[in-house]
């Protein structure tokens, strides 16, 4: 049997089917007006919208009534979470892509404080994540609030420290240090940790952290890269003993060599013997190949 | 009753109920524009979203209670360079409010048009902090093309600018259109009626009129911070008094971190060229550039040099990027700077550029209104060149003699010294031949002294100098030849080789040259070095 005729045999059997189960029609193949009526249509089913909504940012500009409507179906909590969801993702898509969003910019970010506070964690989460993106101020706010008084909180503490890190003008530094010092768990630690990686003033907590064994490994690491970007000479006090410290992590390894290599002192580097031994040894290791190629760099450069 | 002076331990509740007083009591409103300056404590420790709302509440405040004179540089500050949709949609009400609207105030609404059209936002100025959350209200754009035809055809300098806009594909949104259409009705007006008088000048408020605060002759007195240390773009260490002594500098501030490109990356950029332009007058070496970081914690040299390269600044000896590695605070007190801080941390800043004098006081600046590279240089140029004795009044002693007293004197004992070489007598008996000119009497006491040959020959070899250090400041080499031509005519007629008639030529070429040079670098001094 031919390729064709099974296709068509195929595109029978789904047309056949109840609307419910038929497979629905390829978002590619729809005309984006097309898209637009069934992504807004009730009578449709979830997939069948969801599918169309895809080529609704196309269809946004084309009226003024379009974006309106998709707006509202976001705002609309009887809708189902699905199409709400996708019509959030078009909208968003929409407004990096479609030429004319702007004249809808102002609705869109108004649309996305409505549904900051929605019932649903997903499409707060999906909406805070926009809103932090364009440094908004309501989400900072709201985002702050949940994270001092955890019975506001509209998500979880390591999803807001991670939103509220987009903008280094918020002022997060002080929460997160107390998150920190008592962190409700790991990821929030963790997340916390990323967030200071931008304060001045927290090199001597990354110093601190790095140098303690009995850390995870992920925070020594973050702290080893906070501590490159805040005051790379203090990491570069300690990269020597971490390079000769067998036990060391491959990652915290890489990094201090990156220390090494960009403040480095390269007289007294060259003459180390030591140290380049270990380089060595490292860059013949079971790091990562791209830990190992920065340590072949670094022995060839330094060795006589 | 809320006081200013205690608003810095307010809540924003409690600095919101202030700024309502205020508003409300007309003894008190004034008071106000104290709370829109960046350094005011009560924006101390505030996030830049926090911030924002109470400059905000601030401005909304003075559209309720109208605008001074005194208040109406924040408000074009904010349309010149203001990123955030709620401040700039508050400046414009707030502007609407000033009694004497000025065609000079359009081209700040076409800017805040321009900049804010892809960042507009919906605002709300019904309660203190409000966001909108629904599609009703007052947007940034609504408020611009409303300030637009509050100013109707005050404001047609920029009406071309504005269909532009409005033909553009994507330039204003569609459902503007109503507003769009009001504001270019007011702004045409009556067309047949005359436009508004071009020679507004003399109405031109004050902010306008007048960029830079402090005129020459009337230094600002600043705490001297001689010993403050930097650290340059290099990793090198400085102090103020080395880098800000003995030469102008053009003073600019900023930091990487921030997030207005209208300010800080606009501002090293706009240095750039100014050392451009300096460069183009001759001047680079005169005139030195310095662009000191609000944020030197985060800002590290490497970092600041990286920020100055991208943005073509030229770093070296005379032109740097500096931080103070040991803390902002005494340099924030010298500038007395606009900004505040969340911890280490800007959360905002005004625009601003300051030209130091010799001592390193403050002579100019120009501030939060975006500023002209020329006007600055200029105005570096005026520095450069002062003299009354307001402008820097410890300088006779410390500073070499002015140019304008050394230039006479220096040509004239050269051409003395070169006519003394030419004619100095070989023997006594030339002296008496000499002597004879004079009268026989004077004979017994002529003294005889060949020493004073090779010191007279030294001294026009210093004329011959300082006229080529003159020639190449100035640009013109010819009284340097004509100098140097005399000198080896005169020598040359010395060495009793049968040229004894070239000392007369030699004499004449060095007065030529001299008195040449000598004209070139007072037209050159007067002209400001262009």
């Amino acid at each position: 049997m031919s390729k064709k005729s099974i296709v068509a045999k195929k595109s029978k059997k789904a047309a056949g089917k109840s609307p419910s189960t038929a497979k629905p029609k390829t978002a590619s193949r729809m005309s984006p007006k097309a898209a637009y009526s069934i992504a807004t249509s009730s009578k449709k089913t979830v997939r069948e919208r969801v599918a169309a909504m895809s080529l609704v940012p196309m269809a946004a500009t084309e009226s003024e009534e379009k974006p309106q409507a998709v707006m509202n179906l976001v705002r609309n909590t009887a809708e189902p979470l699905k199409v709400r969801l996708a019509a959030l993702q078009s909208l968003a898509a929409a407004s990096f892509s479609a030429e004319g969003f702007d004249s809808w910019r102002g609705d869109y970010i108004a649309t996305l404080r409505a549904v900051a506070e929605d019932p649903e964690l997903e499409m707060r989460q999906r909406a805070l994540g926009l809103l932090a993106r364009e440094q908004d101020g309501f989400a900072q706010k709201k985002l702050l609030e949940g994270l001092q008084h955890p019975e506001k909180a509209l998500l979880p503490p390591e999803k807001a420290l991670q939103l509220i890190s987009y903008d280094v003008h918020a002022e997060a530094y002080a929460v997160a240090r107390d998150i920190v010092e008592k962190p409700p768990n790991p990821d929030a630690k963790r997340e916390a940790l990323r967030l200071l990686a931008a304060d001045a003033k927290a090199a001597p907590l990354f110093e601190k952290l790095l140098r303690d064994k009995d850390e995870t490994r992920e925070v020594r690491q973050i702290s080893a890269s906070a501590l490159q970007t805040l005051k790379p000479e203090k990491l570069q006090e300690h990269a020597r003993e971490m390079l000769l410290d067998k036990s060391e992590f491959d990652d915290i390894q890489a990094t201090s060599l990156t220390a090494i290599t960009q403040f480095g002192d390269e007289e007294s580097i060259a003459k180390d013997d030591k140290l380049l031994k270990s380089v060595d040894r490292f860059s013949a290791s079971k790091a990562p190949a791209k830990y190992k190629q920065s340590a072949r760099r670094f022995v060839s450069k330094y060795s006589k | 009753m809320p006081n200013v002076a205690e608003a810095s331990a307010y809540t924003e509740p409690q600095f919101a109920a202030l700024v309502d007083a205020l508003a409300s009591d007309p003894e008190r409103g004034e008071q106000l524009i104290e709370l829109l300056r960046e350094d005011h404590p009560s924006y101390d420790q505030r996030g830049t979203a926090t911030t924002v709302r109470m400059r905000g509440w601030v401005l909304v405040a003075l559209a309720r209670t109208g605008v001074s004179d005194a208040a109406l540089l924040f408000v074009l500050e904010e349309l010149d360079t203001g990123v955030s949709a709620y401040l700039v949609a508050a400046a414009a009400r707030a502007l609407r409010s000033y009694q004497n609207p000025h065609p000079s105030f359009a081209p700040f609404v076409m800017r805040a048009l321009t900049n804010i059209r892809y960042h507009d936002e919906l605002v709300s100025f019904a309660e203190y902090g409000e966001y909108a959350t629904s599609s009703t209200g007052t947007s940034a754009v609504r408020e611009l093309l409303a300030t637009l035809e509050w100013l109707g055809p005050l404001a047609r300098g920029v009406i071309d600018e504005l269909e532009t806009l409005r033909a553009e594909r994507g330039g204003l949104a569609k459902k503007l259109q109503r507003e769009l259409s009001q504001a270019s009705v007011a702004i045409r007006g009556d067309e047949s009626s005359d436009p508004p008088p071009s020679d507004t000048c003399c109405s031109l408020p004050n902010v306008l009129r007048n960029p830079f605060s402090w005129a020459l002759g009337s230094r600002r007195g600043c705490e001297p911070i001689e010993e403050t240390r930097f650290e340059d773009q290099d990793g090198g260490s400085i102090t103020f008094r080395e880098c800000f002594r003995g030469q102008p500098t053009i003073v600019v501030f900023f930091y990487t971190r921030c997030d207005n490109p209208l300010k800080c990356s606009l501002t090293i950029a706009r240095l750039a060229t100014m050392q451009k332009l300096l460069e183009a007058k001759g001047l680079a070496d005169q005139i030195n550039t310095a662009a000191i970081t609000y944020d030197p914690a985060y800002d590290h040299s490497e970092r600041i040099n990286r920020y100055g390269q991208k943005r073509g600044v030229r770093m070296d000896d005379h032109h740097r990027m500096l931080r103070a590695p040991d803390g902002l605070e005494p340099i924030r007190r010298h500038f007395r700077l606009g900004v505040n801080f969340i911890e280490s941390l800007v959360n905002r800043h005004r625009v601003e550029v300051y030209i130091l004098d010799r001592e390193g006081g403050i002579a100019a600046s120009f501030e939060r209104i975006r500023w002209d590279e020329e006007q600055v240089v200029e105005r570096a140029i005026e520095v450069l060149n002062e003299t009354g004795p307001d402008a820097a009044p410890e300088r006779a002693s410390e500073q070499p003699p002015h140019r304008s007293v050394r230039k006479p004197v220096v040509p004239v004992l050269g051409m003395l010294a070169s006519l003394a070489v030419a004619f100095f007598p070989k023997c006594p008996i030339c002296w008496a031949a000499y002597m004879s000119m004079f009268g026989i009497a004077g004979l017994n006491q002529v003294p005889y002294s060949p020493w004073l040959q090779p010191v007279l020959v030294a001294v026009m070899l210093i004329n011959l100098a300082s006229v080529w250090f003159r020639a190449r400041s100035t640009g013109r080499m010819t009284p340097f030849y004509l100098v140097a031509a005399g000198a080896l005519a005169i020598i040359a007629s010395k060495l009793g080789i049968g040229l004894e008639s070239a000392a007369m030529a030699g004499v004449l070429l060095t007065f030529l040259g001299s008195f040449l040079s000598a004209l070139n670098a007072k037209r050159w001094a007067v002209s400001g070095g262009r």
